[in-house]
């Protein structure tokens, strides 16, 4: 750890200080005193710059941005915000690194010596702080990277160049902060306890709530960034965050050189710089809480409940795709898989089918519609209820915002995702279906048990996707090797997890869950020649459709046959079993949280 | 100060047990130093003597100082969930007691060690000491948080949360394994730095442990269960104890890089 030990006592500090100069502000005025400012602060930035927990740091930040981002849809509007995060982490980095550095002196019981030189305690306070511009390097190279890393990855929007500056600012306060505890605090466990404070304050999401959490250093896990469909003006609210960041700087600093300086008039001077900075602060805190202008807010929920509005419309091979502004390089994604099932579909449905991006909105959200009457809010409540997506339409294949991944296997399972929809779509198998009717009418994705358009349906995803066949196979079983056991209306069902079925890449919900037996025949039709089930597939259409026709009747129609089935049955009692169901059961009312209801079964 | 220079009572090399050197003649640079030969188990008798000592060398401002931060972060939290309705889970209980961790980094830290392996006591006798003085902070300090995450759940919604057994496994894992990472820098060039460097370490453990997919399956909850979890962190907390014990035997500070080529008498060789 260079920034710790082994620094100079004062490199260049031959030119001496006027006795009784406290470093502070005398040491500024005079060019013969800055000198040895300035050479300290290129040690200490040096040391800082090589510093093994600055450089540790560096990479934890850079993980802790890349599971931030992960292979989430990258829209510039949240990646700038997450960025910042990062930059936290390395911040907290720098501040234990400053805090060991400027505490060096008194921690290692060199005070007098240090003392007995020509360079006064401020001087090297002032040497510090200066060199915390050894911290720069690392932030700029994080936030570089990440940039170049987004930006590849085709991000929607464009990067603020405020909210990137706010996250450099906020490595330099943290270093300032560490200078600070440090002239008073020499242990090593005070900067820790700091950095971890630092960490925490902005890492759990107890310490702030609703507008509060703008105060934060840098808040990440409670806003909705990621579900807008544009920038929302004062959300987050940059410009008074990065000013309330450069007033933490100041005040640090203020009281790192107050604590240093021994002259009654470079206190009060001090003091006053102090005063200022919380003043600054306060300030800051006040433009943060200020309320998101109603006209934005009217224009982003008008935008989500009402997303025709703003959205463009574009035909690809009968299908409609609408999307926001913005989002239209996702076109070739969706469309691909889409009409790749579409391409083996002989008679379409009378109802066309139509992708539709919607807004994942959440309201009431205090963070969104602080400061707002409560009349105003439930307006808003109202008008996002009617949105598109809330509810499951037949014809209607809906993508939240931000949801459908940029790169890597998500992005396949989301592809694959969409590409079953489709094929539900044109097989006529219904979204959902009335269950549970013991405990009221509940909506949950019915399941095709024995329903030969169901594995005809797994099998045109699978044609248009091409997903690995060790991923289709791992989905039979869970991850204890035991067999995925569903329970519906009608009883036990051996099921498959269709790759992608946990992620929440269509609204409302997930295609239903799919039987091992659909799966199993569908991987059996893989395996002969495309052109000889396409055949068999188109000339039987009509009966394919038909929900009584069985798998067993596919089975022997392409002339092989059926594969087995594992027997469903339940592996012990009770728990166990139950926690294979309620992994299956993913649709609305059917979440992990909710009553254990079988699902229907798909009867239309 | 450059503390990152070589110690004196560095083990310049190997040698067979036992080597005999005289007092006439200095150990050379390939000659062990032997301490006198102690009778065995005699020192026990010194030991209710060292209980003073012992408790007035521990460092007990650092360790309350993280013991009672973590808990006042908590008791902000907790009074923050009570106005926000959100109460506390084990998540932040967990999250609270690194602070604690991080002042036990710095608890096995063995002062004046040239003196201390001139007495007849063991050198680790402070330090195991100092760890055991530890352990009723950690445990009151652990209680306490327990506490207040139970005070933010409100009455009607009690019942039987989640088991507590498998925290108390992974606190005690926590704990042993910042033990032994201290124990271990205390015997490398970096001792006077202690528990700057393993607090970062151990965090990084930490959060591996919980984090990468390959360790969460047996060290969370789900896909684990609870006793399998707290078997596996019991487990580690085991070997990490035997590795504060291995490490506090050794008398020596260790070095990466081979002192014998730096020495005249290397180079001359060489």
């Amino acid at each position: 750890v260079t920034a710790t030990e082994g620094g100079p006592a004062l490199r260049g500090a031959n030119a001496a200080v006027p006795a009784g100069n406290d470093g502070w502000p005398g040491v500024i005025a005079g060019s013969r005193t800055r000198r040895p400012v300035l050479s300290l602060a290129r040690w200490e930035a040096s040391l800082l710059i090589r510093s093994a927990l600055v450089l540790t740091g560096l990479l934890a930040g850079g993980v802790t941005t890349w599971i931030l981002i992960g292979p989430a849809e990258p829209l510039w509007w949240n990646a700038a915000w997450k960025l910042g995060f990062g930059q936290l982490v390395l911040g907290a980095a720098v501040l234990a690194a400053a805090q060991l550095a400027a505490g060096r002196a008194r921690r290692n019981g060199m005070a007098d010596l240090y003392a007995s030189f020509p360079a006064t305690a401020g001087t090297r306070t002032l040497g510090h702080l200066a060199g915390l511009a050894g911290a720069a390097p690392a932030s700029l190279v994080l936030l570089g990277a990440t940039a170049a890393v987004v930006t590849m990855r085709g991000a929607v929007g464009s990067p603020s160049v405020a909210t990137l500056a706010g996250g450099l600012l906020l490595v330099i306060a943290s270093g300032a902060v560490g200078v600070a505890i440090a002239a008073r605090f020499p242990h090593p466990l005070a900067g820790l306890l700091g950095a971890l404070a630092l960490i925490l304050s902005s890492g759990t999401n107890h310490i702030g709530s609703g507008a509060g959490i703008w105060l934060l250093p840098w808040e990440w896990s409670q806003d909705q960034l990621s579900s807008l469909v544009a920038p929302l003006a004062g959300y987050p609210p940059v410009g008074a965050h990065v000013l309330e960041l450069a007033g933490l700087a100041a005040l640090a600093a203020a009281i790192a050189l107050a604590a240093t300086a021994s002259r009654a008039r470079a206190r009060a001077g001090l003091a006053t710089c102090g005063v200022a900075a919380l003043a600054v602060i306060c300030l800051a805190g006040v433009l943060q809480l200020r309320p998101i202008p109603t006209a934005e807010l009217n224009h982003l929920v008008s935008g989500a409940a009402n997303p025709a509005s703003v959205q463009r419309c574009t035909t690809a091979s009968g299908v409609r795709y609408c999307l926001y502004p913005g989002f239209s390089r996702q076109l070739p994604s969706l469309a691909a898989p889409v009409s790749a099932v579409l391409a083996h579909v002989p008679v379409r449905p009378g109802q066309p089918l139509t992708v539709m991006q919607v807004s994942s909105l959440y309201l009431p959200d205090s963070t969104l519609t602080h400061g707002h009457p409560r009349r105003q809010v439930s307006r808003w409540e109202a008008q996002l209820q009617q949105a598109p997506g809330t509810t499951a339409s037949v014809s209607h294949i809906y993508l939240p915002v931000g949801s459908w991944p940029a790169v890597g296997g998500q992005l396949a399972d989301a592809r694959f995702d969409v590409a079953l929809a489709a094929a539900q779509w044109a097989l006529r198998i219904p979204v959902q279906a009335i269950g549970n009717p013991t405990t009221g009418p509940v909506y949950l994705p019915c399941v095709a048990v024995d329903q030969a358009r169901e594995a005809i349906a797994i099998w045109l995803a699978i044609l248009a996707t091409h997903p690995p066949a060790g991923e289709l196979q791992a989905g039979l079983t869970a991850p204890a090797g035991r067999p995925l056991v569903f329970r519906v209306s009608t009883g036990l069902v051996s099921v498959w997890n269709y790759p992608g079925w946990a992620g929440s890449y269509l609204a409302p919900a997930q295609p239903g869950p799919q039987t091992a037996a659909g799966y199993l025949l569908a991987s059996a039709m893989m395996r002969l020649p495309e052109e000889r089930v396409a055949h068999v597939v188109a000339a039987g259409w009509r009966r394919w459709l038909d929900v009584r026709t069985t798998d067993a009747e596919l089975a022997a129609a392409l002339g092989i046959p059926m594969p087995s089935v594992p027997v469903p049955q339940l592996p012990g009692a009770g728990g166990r079993a139950r926690a294979v169901v309620r992994a299956v059961n993913t649709g609305p009312g059917g979440g992990p949280g909710a009553p254990d209801v079988p699902n229907p079964v798909c009867t239309s | 100060m450059d503390t990152t220079q070589p110690s004196r009572h560095t083990r310049v090399t190997a040698q067979p047990a036992g080597t005999p050197h005289s007092e006439s003649t200095p150990p050379g640079p390939d000659q062990r130093f032997t301490p006198p030969r102690r009778p065995r188990l005699t020192w026990l008798r010194a030991l209710p003597l060292l209980g003073r000592p012992i408790a007035w060398t521990m460092p007990w401002p650092t360790l309350l100082t993280g013991c009672v931060a973590g808990t006042l972060f908590l008791a902000i939290s907790a009074h923050v969930a009570d106005t926000s309705n959100r109460p506390l889970d084990q998540g932040d209980v967990r999250v609270a007691f690194l602070a604690a961790i991080a002042a036990l980094a710095f608890a096995p830290r063995t002062q004046f060690r040239p003196l201390s392996l001139a007495t007849p006591v063991p050198a680790w006798v402070a330090p195991a000491c100092h760890l055991l003085l530890a352990v009723p902070v950690l445990a009151l300090t652990c209680l306490v948080q327990l506490r207040i995450m139970s005070h933010t759940i409100p009455l009607h919604t009690r019942g039987p949360g989640p088991a507590l057994y498998p925290l108390l496994a992974e606190l005690t894992a926590w704990c042993a394994g910042t033990a032994a990472a201290a124990a271990w820098v205390d015997r490398s060039r970096y001792a006077d730095l202690g528990g700057a460097i393993v607090v970062p370490v151990t965090f990084a453990a930490i959060a591996l442990a919980s984090y990468l997919p390959v360790a969460a399956r047996f060290l969370a909850q789900p896909p684990a269960t609870s006793h399998e979890v707290t078997i596996t962190w019991y487990v580690i907390a085991l070997v990490a104890l035997a590795l504060t014990c291995l490490a506090m035997r050794d008398r020596w500070h260790r070095y990466a890089r081979d002192v014998r080529r730096r020495s005249p008498a290397g180079r001359s060789r060489s």
